[in-house]
């Protein structure tokens, strides 16, 4: 199935048309070669290029190159930066590792590394909480000051009240800088926002947990501004993770640059014409200051705009669909009593927002599924629910779901817009005898419209941390984070996770 | 609002928040939160992302050697970052047309991964490596209109040069061209700094994090770290970093072909003094000026210039009437051409303390002023630089620099690179070994073994790490050797 690389090809064309490339250009855009997209060509040079293709010219020009290079780095090592950074790099990267990776009771990595490895499982299953305007909050922060926290000597841990303000001013500083755009609002084309944001909210946490100085802070924050930005092309696949684990670890890297002193720009969040700053991220930046704590009473973010906590692990958009599909599921299941076959479907449609990276009709990986409208639909379908197994290599391949997946229709309706806030799912099933269900979801269960339970929340951080703890450490850590606020140090939390 | 209000509000915000701010609302929803991800982070340790990213954190590879630190060594990863902050941290490595530094980004990531594999690479094989890193950036700088101009938004090695790393560290380890590709999209995810950060501390950064970045990249890839395959053909993918993206394929290559590489038709710059490329024109205009200025009149004293104006492209970052630091000064067109007619040159020392504090030098700079002229655009392939000295006697004094020497189109001598390379490497190696680097480089091509060159790298004459004073001796010997073969 080359779906994918046939959208591609009529893509490189939509865009050619708009911008009226030159004429040779568009032949090479549009000559069908499904095997050879841009990417493919890029892969198959720096396989097969050889020595022997290297010109004199080519070989006298490099060499030049190579000596200035060596040269301005020799000179290089004698500055102050340079100095600074392998001091960073000699204590983080040192051969005692000194931060606990999940599930991996009794190994340690350096911190940086820690957070993210860490990181990456929180966002490996797209199962993380997500918020409104649209990222994944707290995979960027936990992962960093858990990680930090290991670092502080036995007798000086955090207590548990600092560590949940450092973990507030990560999440707020994320939710601060989201309201400078509008585009912001919306679900994310260009740029990742957990790599955007996320990496400034850790940042921001970790610099607070340190107790950095005002100046450290703003630097902080600015040296993280270099480490922020993934392309939204990875998300749906196995790199997606890493977006947040590297939020993680490098908004945790500023910090402690920062901390020694590293400078960086003082107008990063500022809109300066000619000169990007964080603004690099958005067509619309338009920055306010954050009031000062002197002058006005502070009001966090969260605590009017509550968070989303996904019942299954698939990206957000899933969840108001597969809500949808189970209500029809229900229906029928109550019509022809028990299971249901492929067979009695006609045509399923789905009405849904319009956003390239979730339209997946056949989905080849797990990655693709948790990012695919149709799998959901059809997987809640099939069995009433989506849960962790749906994902699974067995469940992918399902004939019954296979042929449901190949009876669907998408529409993409003009109220229904690409917007957590404002979204809705409906799934709409022609029977061969005729007969039309549908189902509507406006709210998901879990939405921050209609949040989890606190017994729905512990329910699910029962079934994942069972499968790696056990019961008693499970137990003990929904102990420790529910008491959090009123531990003298955060000691009882860590040692559940060593 | 006063400029940098926003940063520093969120600076002190950040700073000053505490635990009296928490609601319990705030704090209710917060550990629902924290409750919540602890979960998610415990499933997702039985995934197999997560089981890759754990292999390449833990791998207890070889280090490699920092550069100027004998003794020292780092995981490659983080020898390739601080070796490639050295390499950018004074902005004095090579420039190229479309605008980027490109050497910086690729050479310490090629060398430090060098050093660590079982079976050392050639020479040749080296330079091949460093030249799909070289070509991959070059390419993909032509996907682009935007790129060919002065950036204002994304600082292109951040972009392109995390790209060109990935390349050559996998051309180096033989990855089949999926892998490659693997490499190419996991690097792309790390690619993009914003150009605020320029004329800062942490500019340098931006070109260790791109090495280190690309080689990261690709040893995911070598654990089978999948990413999108089409990362280069869309614009969710690489090219979420440009306005106007237009990608195409590179020519076939077979082992029978010649293959056309941009390196072959668009030379490089190499700088004279470590500053900003586009000082170089104004340096070389206000030398030609003072030049005639005190041909008129070999005794005038420069404090009689009255007014200076420099007829400059538009480039905001590069704009700096009174810089403050070192950082700035390199960034400043103004700082650059009072220097230049101070002292008829722009040198390493230039911008140490001590010259920037300069009495004289601060009076100058009061009396310069900017213009953009239309015709004077923002590239380094077309801009220039004019520059009028008027004096209190009345007199007008102007000179024009096209091309400064060092530009591409004015390549540096082999002399005159050389020359650079010693003046720079003699601050940290001796004399011998100084000699034997570049004995080593102009012999690359022909050389079998080329681990000399990261050997000769580890040396500095101020300091011996005690366990090298031994080795060290048994190198000086073998300098000898290959020196005078």
């Amino acid at each position: 199935i080359n779906v994918c690389t046939q959208r591609s090809t009529r893509y490189l064309s939509a865009i050619s048309a708009a911008r009226g490339l030159h004429k040779s250009a568009l032949d090479v855009a549009e000559r069908p070669a499904p095997e050879e997209t841009v990417t493919s060509s890029f892969g198959r040079f720096i396989q097969s290029v050889q020595p022997r293709h290297l010109s004199p010219t080519v070989l006298q020009r490099s060499k030049r190159m190579v000596l200035d290079s060596i040269g301005v780095g020799l000179l290089g090592s004698t500055t102050d930066v340079f100095e600074l950074a392998l001091q960073h790099c000699q204590h983080m990267y040192a051969p005692d590792d000194v931060s606990f990776v999940y599930g991996r009771q009794g190994v340690k990595l350096s911190p940086t590394l820690a957070a993210f490895v860490n990181g990456v499982a929180a966002h490996s299953m797209d199962f993380d909480d997500t918020w409104h305007p649209a990222t994944h909050p707290s995979g960027a922060v936990l992962p960093a000051l858990l990680a930090i926290s290991d670092m502080f000597h036995n007798d000086s841990k955090p207590s548990g009240l600092d560590f949940l303000t450092a973990f507030n001013v990560g999440i707020e500083i994320q939710g601060w800088l989201m309201r400078f755009s509008n585009e912001a609002h919306n679900i994310p084309k260009r740029f990742h926002p957990p790599s955007v944001v996320g990496t400034m909210g850790s940042a921001a946490a970790c610099a607070r947990l340190l107790s950095l100085d005002r100046n450290q802070c703003s630097n902080a924050l600015a040296i993280a501004a270099s480490l922020a930005g993934a392309p939204m092309a990875n998300a749906a696949t196995q790199s997606k993770p890493l977006h947040i684990g590297n939020a993680s670890r490098l908004g945790l890297e500023a910090a402690l640059l920062a901390s020694r002193g590293l400078e960086a720009s003082p107008l990063v969040l500022d809109a300066v014409p000619g000169v990007a700053g964080f603004s690099a991220f958005y067509e619309d930046y338009a920055p306010n200051p954050i009031t000062s704590l002197e002058e006005h009473e502070h009001s966090f973010l969260i605590e009017t705009q509550d968070i989303a906590f996904k019942r299954f692990p698939a990206h957000l958009g899933m969840h108001w669909i597969a809500d949808a599909a189970a209500v029809v599921h229900k229906t029928l299941a109550g019509l022809k009593g028990g299971s249901i076959s492929p067979n009695q479907v006609q045509e399923i449609l789905l009405r849904v927002p319009l956003s390239k990276y979730i339209n997946r009709p056949f989905p080849e990986t797990e990655h693709q599924a948790r990012h695919s409208f149709q799998f959901n639909a059809c997987t809640a379908l099939l069995d009433g629910e989506v849960t962790v197994q749906s994902f699974h290599p067995e469940a992918l391949q399902r004939p019954e779901l296979l042929a449901l997946l190949s009876r669907v229709r998408v529409e993409h309706p003009h109220d229904n817009p690409a917007n957590f806030n404002i979204m809705y799912g409906e799934v709409e099933v022609t029977l061969v005898s005729g007969d039309v269900l549908r189902g509507r979801c406006d709210t998901f269960y879990g939405h921050w419209r209609n949040p989890l339970s606190q017994e729905s929340l512990q329910k699910k951080f029962r079934s994942n941390a069972g499968a790696v703890l056990s019961n008693e450490r499970v137990e003990r850590l929904i102990e420790a984070v529910e008491g959090l606020d009123h531990l003298d140090d955060c000691k009882p939390l860590l040692a559940q996770l060593q | 609002m006063p400029l940098g209000s926003f940063t520093e509000s969120f600076g002190a915000a950040v700073s000053c928040l505490s635990t009296s701010h928490l609601t319990d609302e705030v704090i209710r929803r917060s550990k629902r939160m924290i409750l919540d991800t602890l979960g998610v982070g415990l499933l997702g340790t039985s995934t197999p992302v997560f089981n890759t990213v754990l292999q390449c954190s833990q791998q207890a590879l070889e280090n490699s050697k920092v550069w100027g630190r004998p003794g020292l060594s780092l995981p490659p990863q983080y020898a390739a970052f601080v070796n490639g902050v050295a390499v950018h941290s004074m902005d004095f490595d090579d420039t190229w047309h479309p605008a980027t530094h490109p050497s910086g980004a690729v050479l310490p990531a090629v060398l430090a991964l060098a050093e660590t594999l079982p079976v050392k690479p050639s020479g040749l094989e080296l330079l091949l490596a460093f030249n799909v890193g070289i070509e991959v950036q070059g390419r993909l700088l032509r996907f682009s209109k935007e790129a060919h101009n002065i950036p204002k938004r994304f600082h292109p090695p951040a972009v392109v040069g995390v790209m060109g790393s990935a390349a050559a560290t996998a051309k180096l380890l033989g990855l089949p061209a999926a892998q490659s590709i693997a490499a190419l999209a996991i690097a792309c995810s790390s690619a993009g700094a914003p150009m605020a950060n320029a004329a800062t501390q942490t500019k340098p950064l931006h070109m260790g994090n791109a090495a280190r970045g690309g080689l990261e990249a690709t040893r995911l890839a070598l654990l089978s770290l999948e990413g999108n395959t089409q990362i280069l053909d869309l614009e969710s993918g690489f090219g979420a970093f440009y306005p106007d993206y237009v990608p195409h394929p590179l020519a076939e290559v077979t082992p029978t072909s010649h293959y056309r590489w941009v390196l072959e038709d668009q030379n490089i710059a190499q700088k004279r003094f470590p500053a900003h490329l586009g000082m170089h024109w104004v340096a070389d205009a206000a030398i030609e000026a003072r030049a005639k200025f005190l041909d008129k009149c070999p005794n005038a004293d420069l404090s009689q210039i009255k007014k200076i104006t420099l007829r400059v492209p538009t480039s905001r970052y590069v704009d700096c009437p009174l810089p403050v630091s070192e950082h700035q000064a390199r960034h400043s067109f103004q700082f650059n051409c009072c220097t230049a007619l101070l002292d008829g040159e722009v040198t390493i020392e230039t911008f140490s303390k001590s010259h920037m504090n300069r009495s004289a030098l601060k009076e100058m700079l009061l009396k310069v002023q900017l213009e953009n002229p239309q015709d004077n655009h923002s590239s380094f392939e077309k801009m220039y630089c004019e520059i009028a000295v008027e004096t209190t006697q009345g007199e007008m004094f102007t000179a024009r620099c096209n091309t400064f020497y060092g530009h591409w189109r004015k390549p540096l001598s082999h002399e005159d690179l050389v020359r650079k390379f010693r003046a720079n490497a003699s601050t940290v190696l001796s004399a011998e070994v100084v000699e034997g680097i570049i004995y080593t480089v102009d012999h690359l091509d022909t050389n079998q073994d080329c681990s000399m060159l990261w050997s000769y790298m580890h040396f500095n004459k101020h300091m011996m790490h005690r366990d090298e004073c031994r080795s060290s001796q048994c190198n000086a010997s073998l300098l000898n050797r290959s020196t005078f073969e």
